[in-house]
Order: structure tokens, then sequence, then C-alpha cells
């Protein structure tokens, strides 16, 4: 495994042989079928179609583990604020009461729906981090013709948001060797502290962007002028070849996507009645 | 050699400072030359480095006298970005200067700016990663390798420009000995293969002065000493006043100097401080042998 800015890549594997303009429009094209699609089995399948990817790509699947506390604390959110927080709704149907809370099966059934359309786009997103490297991202974005501002403020801001972390660290062991520890104090000592952290942090900051607006001067790279206006070779595009595979996946992308469309609004599938899920579960509950 | 770099009674102030970061200073760098300028912390080492490679005035603010010339033209009759392709520049600080992801896309981001085709590109790179033992380490992001590593790739980065000068700031600063050694390697190289005039700003004088042609001691502001490097070790007494330490081979020919058991010229390296030191055993013991036949 390898530590990147955005997570953990597997050192080999079989998906850096494909373009990363694919693993991009997968990423954006993928993340949006659950907005079609609402029954939750339909969803989960594309979960479990998701970690299967992500195996065959040799993700180290212990990585997502650090998503499980995400998962749990959105979808405990979600059902909280539909069910308990839910409000009155005299025309849904009542299953139980507690003093002036009502809880009603059709807010059971959305937040299961929403949360189980928000799963898979963040798997999604997990499953485009696992298996891309920095410069794949920059990359993609600049295959789709994303302007080289553009994508080198995000790959900046990518590498600025590490060394904000590592300068934390700096700050922070320095204030403990001056004695000052926020470990093990309560959260609200925390907070009231935080700004002792907060000002050398910002003043490092300043210093780091200072050093680096000197680098890409440094650099030849100008903001203003004719300098400015040079055609850049975008050489780091020369390692990567769009072959017949990546054009094929991208059909099959595109076409998937067209699918479910049709399916959803040709043929009116994926649509709350017809899970099969939801029926046994609405059942199982009133029963 | 004609002068590459000129400064006429150049005086810079940084803008709500009393007093200026360098007053007055005259200096004539020449085409190819390797100078080495040294100084206490405070000095204007870097100001100087700055008003050269026009970071100053371009990215600072404060009140400048006299010009700064670069090839025969003044640093501000450049147009924005157009010096720094003349004028290479060194950081100390090899993790601040970097603005790519891979060391690969760092090396050309500098090439890509001055607007190279691929081709170009490509043989430049073949070139600085050669020169610089980069090879093995492109693919990888330049935060993840070791701090002499991060330098050398700082260090290439610029050379892949093919500035016409190139100036290191304090480079080894933050360096271990053995990463210190490999950077000066690749200067040594540079100074063999390349016609490209170098400044490095250094503390440390045993890896700068067996490579410097000159000399340049900057104190509160001002050059206070400007020589060729055999010419400029004569001054120690003034050396060791302004507390400049001078390499440890040097400062014991000094020693030797002032007792009298020596009389040549200091040596600059441990080569020839060992053959220095060699001579002066022979001498000592032909002399020794005479005085028994007596």
């Amino acid at each position: 495994m390898r530590k990147t800015l955005l997570g953990y890549v597997p050192d080999e594997s079989p998906i850096y042989s494909i373009h990363p303009f694919v693993n991009l429009l997968f990423m954006l094209v993928v993340s949006l079928f659950p907005m079609f699609i609402a029954p939750p089995e339909w969803n989960f399948s594309l979960i479990l179609l998701l970690m299967l990817l992500m195996w065959f790509s040799r993700v180290n699947m212990r990585t997502l583990r650090i998503y499980i506390p995400v998962a749990v604390s959105m979808g405990s959110i979600i059902l909280i604020s539909y069910t308990l927080f839910g409000g009155t709704h005299p025309e849904y149907e009542l299953l139980w009461q507690f003093g002036g809370i009502r809880i009603y099966w059709e807010r059971i059934r959305d937040a299961l729906v929403v949360y189980f359309r928000i799963l898979p786009m963040i798997f999604t997103m997990v499953f485009f981090l696992s298996t891309s490297r920095e410069r794949d991202v920059i990359v993609a974005m600049r295959s789709v013709r994303v302007p080289f501002v553009v994508t080198y403020v995000f790959a900046m801001a990518l590498r600025a948001a590490g060394m904000v972390m590592e300068d934390f660290q700096i700050v922070r062991q320095a204030e403990q060797a001056r004695g000052f520890d926020s470990k093990g104090k309560s959260l609200p000592y925390k907070i009231r502290k935080y700004v002792m952290y907060m000002i050398p942090l910002f003043a490092l900051s300043l210093r780091r962007t200072e050093d680096f607006t000197n680098a890409l001067v440094a650099r030849g790279y100008a903001f203003t002028g004719k300098a400015s206006r040079v055609k850049r070779a975008d050489y780091i595009l020369t390692h990567y070849h769009f072959g017949t595979m990546d054009a094929a996946l991208t059909i099959i992308i595109a076409a998937a996507f067209i699918t479910v469309l049709y399916a959803r609004y040709g043929l009116g599938l994926f649509d709350l009645e017809s899970s099969s899920f939801l029926t046994w579960l609405r059942e199982l509950i009133v029963s | 050699m004609p002068s590459l770099i000129e400064l006429q009674n150049y005086t810079w102030r940084y803008l709500h400072t009393d007093e200026p970061a360098l007053k007055e200073v005259n200096l004539t760098i020449e085409e190819g030359s390797f100078v080495g300028i040294i100084g206490p912390n405070g000095a204007g080492k870097t100001t100087l480095a700055y008003s050269i490679n026009g970071l100053i005035p371009g990215q600072y603010r404060g009140i400048k006298k006299g010009t700064v010339h670069v090839a025969g033209r003044e640093v501000e009759a450049y147009a924005s970005g157009s010096l720094q392709r003349t004028v290479g520049m060194v950081f100390s600080d090899p993790e601040a200067q970097f603005t790519a992801m891979t060391v690969e896309d760092e090396l050309v981001f500098g090439m890509e700016n001055l607007g190279m085709t691929i081709a170009e590109i490509r043989e430049r790179l073949e070139w600085v990663t050669e020169l610089t033992g980069l090879r093995s380490l492109l693919e990888k992001p330049p935060y993840e390798i070791s701090g002499g590593q991060k330098q050398r790739v700082a260090l290439a980065a610029v050379l892949a420009m093919t500035p016409d000068v190139m100036i290191l700031d304090e480079p080894t600063s933050m360096l271990d000995p053995l990463s210190r050694q490999q950077v000066f390697d690749v200067l040594g190289r540079l100074k063999q293969e390349q016609e490209n005039t170098v400044i490095v700003i250094e503390h440390n004088l045993e890896h700068l002065v067996p490579l410097s042609d000159r000399m340049i001691l900057l104190y509160e502001g001002q050059v206070l000493l400007e020589a060729e490097t055999r010419a400029f070790f004569r001054e120690m007494d003034l050396l060791l006043d302004k507390y400049i330490l001078p390499p440890g081979v040097m400062h014991f020919f000094f020693e030797l100097l002032h007792t009298g058991v020596y009389a040549g010229t200091l040596p600059l390296t441990i080569e020839e401080a060992a053959e220095k030191l060699a001579q002066l055993f022979k001498e000592r013991a032909a002399a020794l042998q005479e005085q028994r036949h007596e």
C-alpha cells in the first residue's frame, strides 16, 4: 500500500493500466446511479459491485474500516431526523407513538431510501480515491480540458492540506515541549485553548505561502504578462495513452448510465413501489 | 571573463524596517564563475540573492537605491517571469519550494513554464536526472523522499531550466552530512561539465571553499571582503573576528602559520592539506638530518 494525499492506494493494481479519465468518468457517472434508483436492494447491490471492484483492484479492504464510523453516524443522523424529528403527517401510516413523537412507516422508508442512495455515492468516491494516485487525478482533469490553473490549484490544495497537518504536529509538539498539552482534557477546554495552536499555525501558513510564491516565481511561473500566456506542453499526459480498452470501458459506462435512465423513465423501473425489500420490511414492522 | 551580474551602489530597505538590509553594495560577478557568499545571519545574503533573481523588488515591498544589472539589463527592465529564465534559484527549505505532486512533475514544471516542447523536455529531463542521480525517484512524491534527495530535486528542477546563473540559498542548511556531500557532488559536477555561473550562499565552508573561484563576505548589509578564494582566506584575522569559521584544515594551517612552523599558502582542500603536511614533514625531517650531520 502507498500513502497518497487522498488516502491509501495499492502499489500495483490492474486499474493503473486504465486511463485516469475512465476512472474519473466512472466516479462521476456511477455516483449518479442512486439518484435514479429508489429501491435500497439495488443500491446495496451497487455497493457490493463497488466492493468487488475494489477487491479486484487490490485495494486493501481493511482500510475501508475507517469509513464505518462515518457510515454509521450518517445513517443514525438520517434515521433520527426522518423519524424522531420527522414532524406530524396525518396522511402517513402511524406505527408507534411516544408522547408527542410519532413514528410513521413512510418516514422510516424514506430514511432508508436516502441512506442507501448516499452510501453508494460515498463508496464510489472511496473507490476512486483508493485507486487513483495524485497524478492520476490531475491527468484525469487535464484530459477533459480542465484549465491548467484549476488543476494546479486543486493539486496544491491537496498538498497544502498535508503540509498544514504536518505543521500542526510541529506546533503541537513544540507546545507540548513547553508544557502545554490538551491531551486528556475536556472538550470545552480543548476548544477554548485551540487558539494556542491556531495562531502559530496561521503564522506558519503565511510563511509557507511566501515561500511557495517565491518558488513559483523562481520556476518561471508568471501570473501576468506575456510569460503567463506560454503554451504548456503538459508533459505528464505523454505517460498516459487512451487505448481501445479505455474506449470500450467509456462506452460501457455511458451505456450503463443510459440503461439506468431508460429503465427508470422509459420502463418505470426502480421506483419505490417495485422494492421487494421495502415490501418485506413493511410487513415485518407492521406485523 | 565578461561580467554577468553587476550591482552598483545598491541599497535595499524592506518596508517597515529602520535599517537597510543591503547598504551601498558594489559587486561584479563574472560569467561562468563559482562564487561563495558567506556571512552571519541577518547579513543580507538572502536579500542579495533575491535582488539578483528579481524576487526583490518583484515580490517584496521596500525602497531601492542604486542598480542591479543581470546580463546587461536592469532587473526591473525584465518582463514578469522572464528574469527567472536567466537566473535560477534554489531555496534553503526543500519542502517549501515544491510545486508538483511527483519528482518528475517537479522537474518538468519549470520547463513547461518556459514553453518548451515535449521533445525538449524529454531530452533535458534525461540529462538532469543523470546529472543529479534522480532517475529512480521520478515517480515518487517529492514530500516522501529524504532531505538530501529533496534538495537535489530542487536543484535539478532549476538546472533543467538551464539558467545562465544559479543561486543556491543555504541549500544544505537542513541536511545531514551525507546529503550535504551529495548536493555538493552535484555542484562539483556542474562546475566541471557546465558553464553556468553558480552563486552559493552557505554557512558550512567545508564543501563550499574547494569549489569556489571567488568568495564574498557580507556583514551587516555590506560587502566586507571580496576576493579570489585563496586571497580571501589570507584575511583570516578579519574572518575570525567576524566569527566566520574557515574549514578545519585551513584553520589548522593558519595556526601553524601563527606559530611559525609553516610559511606557505593556506590549503583549500583536505587533499591539498595532506600534501602540504607531507611536504612539511619531509622538510622538517631533512632539516633535522642536516642538523645531525653538522
